[in-house]
């Protein structure tokens, strides 16, 4: 009898919490910058009660057993969106937030190994220039030339890593922002690759003979074309997650939390500092190159402003804001942010001013962000008896 | 046999020889490392796992010239080591750290975590097996705890989880830096106790221990070498060397 009231009150629990989840993000994209503040607000506090009273390990556990539930939750929020959302700009800020969530899940793997890194716009730019030019210059399918935007991106990660294999802290940091700046200047002082005004015209994806940029018609309503791509940026993003949730309980992920914690501790356990921190650069940029292919394919305009410092600086708010090392905190930190600072474009000012204000407010109040880092659980060792979750 | 074998191991930090010309072997025994502080004790075992590459001198491992290999390289071959400082991952969990230990003898690499998930959870159930196994061995009472982060357990099982990490792994060569610093003299028995459970275990493990305690050298040292400015003055069982004059002045003085 108790056994199957505890287990409908976490199914309960699961499926509340994730249509919590999507309700204030939906009510964050409709409402004014104001309601988006209230909801990033509301958050934090129903955490941070969660933490006192203790009940945040039932609610991860409650989650934990019943992903499959909280995740339909979470697609059919995702596929219903474009019929709920009354303006196609919305709908845009949403695909925007899915291609951003990419980035930061990539730069999560740096961040969780100890490497703050400041050039991952470089990685999303790489990726959205190579798909671009490839496509552009070449004729290729854009899914190829984005697979392609993903290895340049990628090997450009392992190029910046060498660097900062030799250094640490706030060292590692300082070249990254120097890597990110040398990026930039070099699109710029170079034609080819579209110089100042950037590369128009980049063609979009296509399944057959159908573009992904026409609106679609499915069961008699009509999809506006945002809506093609915020189905394949979530699907994508989903991808992404379960890679990231899988690294992360992995030999591998253990290696890259001993790296941030004490190297020598990780070096004298066999681990290989090299190897690991140069896959945590890689595969981030790869993250974020596959974001930069998109985001070229959707928008068919890419400009270096896009892909500057103060865009490697938004990246790393948005893994500070959700939660560093938390794969689900970056997601919400990413999609969190980039809602408000769409709805600061009319306090174009206020803009870069917005981020430092945040940063401050969070490194100052709640360091660990809004889902902190947790303790690894093994559910592929729930059988082992005496190994109590 | 010899585990291990230096021969005139020499380090120089720029004109101080903190550890000169040492011949060392090592059997399937326990040997006590001892000598005055700045005797080059640590230093010699910062040499042998591989943190400092010696400036002349060979040490060879089970019949392998390791010489100059880094730390994982050494870790991989079978010498583990603990820290001075009991170098633990404070916000990671018990079962974390001590799969940790692991980490060296596990084959699991980032694609097949990605694309052989069974294989994967089958090794990783293997060793969580392993480690509460071990765990159960210094301290039954944690292994119910093991998903608590480290910061939660009190300094002696700290000691013991850090020594417990480095046998998980089933290293050939232990090389255990001052174990009872900082514990009083019940926590120093129990350690002592471990120690011996390890020594009486299934499996064959060679240890070097530091110490300045010397009621624990005395207990379990089959043998005992003394350094002094980086020199080796005597190698021989804990009851010799006490009557040995040089040892005697190097610790009390001319």
């Amino acid at each position: 009898m108790h056994k199957t009231s505890l287990f409908s009150q976490n199914v309960a629990i699961s499926i509340l919490v994730s249509f919590t989840g999507c309700a204030l993000l939906y009510i964050a994209l409709i409402g004014p910058i104001i309601a988006a503040l209230a909801v990033l607000i509301l958050a934090l506090t129903l955490m941070v009660v969660a933490e006192r009273t203790g009940k945040v390990e039932h609610l991860y556990r409650a989650l934990a057993c019943h992903q499959g539930k909280s995740l339909t939750v979470i697609i059919v929020f995702v596929l219903i969106l474009p019929l709920i959302l009354s303006n196609n700009y919305l709908l845009h800020v949403a695909v925007m937030g899915g291609i951003y969530s990419i980035v930061a899940l990539g730069l999560n793997f740096q961040v969780g190994t100890g490497m703050v890194n400041f050039a991952t716009a470089a990685f999303f730019g790489t990726g959205a220039y190579t798909s671009a030019l490839l496509a552009i210059n070449f004729g290729l399918s854009p899914w190829l030339t984005t697979v392609f935007g993903m290895v340049a991106a990628a090997s450009l990660g392992i190029i910046f890593g060498f660097p900062a294999l030799k250094t640490r802290g706030y060292y590692l940091s300082l070249i990254t922002m120097s890597l990110q700046i040398i990026f930039t200047l070099m699109i710029i002082n170079t034609s080819w690759l579209g110089g100042p005004n950037g590369i128009p015209n980049i063609p979009a994806y296509s399944l057959g003979a159908t573009s992904l940029r026409m609106p679609i018609i499915i069961f008699g309503m009509d999809f506006p074309y945002q809506a093609n791509y915020l189905y394949l940026v979530y699907s994508l993003l989903g991808l992404a997650m379960f890679v990231a949730l899988r690294l992360h309980n992995s030999r591998t992920g253990l290696a890259w939390n001993a790296i941030e914690q004490d190297e020598i501790v990780a070096i004298t356990q066999g681990i290989n500092l090299t190897k690991s921190k140069l896959l945590a650069f890689a595969l981030g940029a790869a993250f974020a190159g596959l974001a930069g292919g998109l985001y070229g394919h959707y928008t068919s305009f890419i400009g270096v402003e896009d892909f500057d410092f103060s865009k490697s600086l938004v990246f790393i708010c948005m893994v500070l804001l959700g939660g560093m090392d938390n794969p689900l905190g970056v997601v919400l930190g990413a999609l969190m942010l980039t809602i408000i600072d769409e709805k600061l474009r009319d306090f174009a000012d206020y803009r870069m001013l917005m981020y430092s204000v945040i940063l401050i407010i969070i490194l100052l109040a709640r360091p660990q962000g809004l889902l902190p880092k947790r303790i690894r659980i093994y559910q592929a060792a729930k059988s082992i008896v005496n190994l109590k979750i | 046999m010899n585990v291990l074998q230096t021969e005139a191991l020499t380090i120089n930090f720029g004109g101080l020889k903190a550890v000169d010309a040492v011949d060392f072997t090592i059997k399937d025994e326990v040997i006590g490392l001892l000598g005055p502080n700045g005797s080059g004790k640590t230093t010699f075992l910062n040499l042998v796992s591989g943190i400092y590459k010696p400036t002349s001198g060979k040490i060879v491992f089970e019949q392998a010239d390791i010489t100059g290999a880094g730390p994982n390289v050494v870790r991989k071959k079978g010498i583990a080591r603990t820290f001075q400082t009991n170098r633990l991952c404070l916000n990671l969990s018990i079962i974390d750290n001590l799969l940790l230990g692991l980490y060296s003898q596990q084959k699991a690499t980032w694609w097949q975590s990605l694309l052989q998930p069974k294989r994967c959870n089958k090794e990783l159930i293997r060793g969580i097996e392993k480690c509460l196994e071990i765990l159960h061995h210094f301290n039954p009472s944690l292994v119910a705890r093991a998903y608590e982060p480290i910061t939660a357990i009190p300094l002696i099982d700290r000691r013991r989880i850090e020594i417990a990490r480095s046998i998980v792994g089933s290293p050939r060569l232990l090389l255990l830096d001052e174990p009872t610093a900082g514990l009083n003299a019940e926590e120093t028995s129990q350690i002592i106790g471990d120690i011996g459970k390890i020594r009486n275990g299934n499996e064959k493990i060679s240890m070097i221990i530091i110490e300045h305690d010397m009621v624990v050298i005395s207990s379990i040292c089959h043998r005992v070498v003394v350094l002094n400015a980086g020199k080796k003055i005597a190698d021989d069982c804990f009851s010799e060397v006490c009557k040995n004059e040089q040892v005697c002045k190097a610790y009390l003085g001319g």
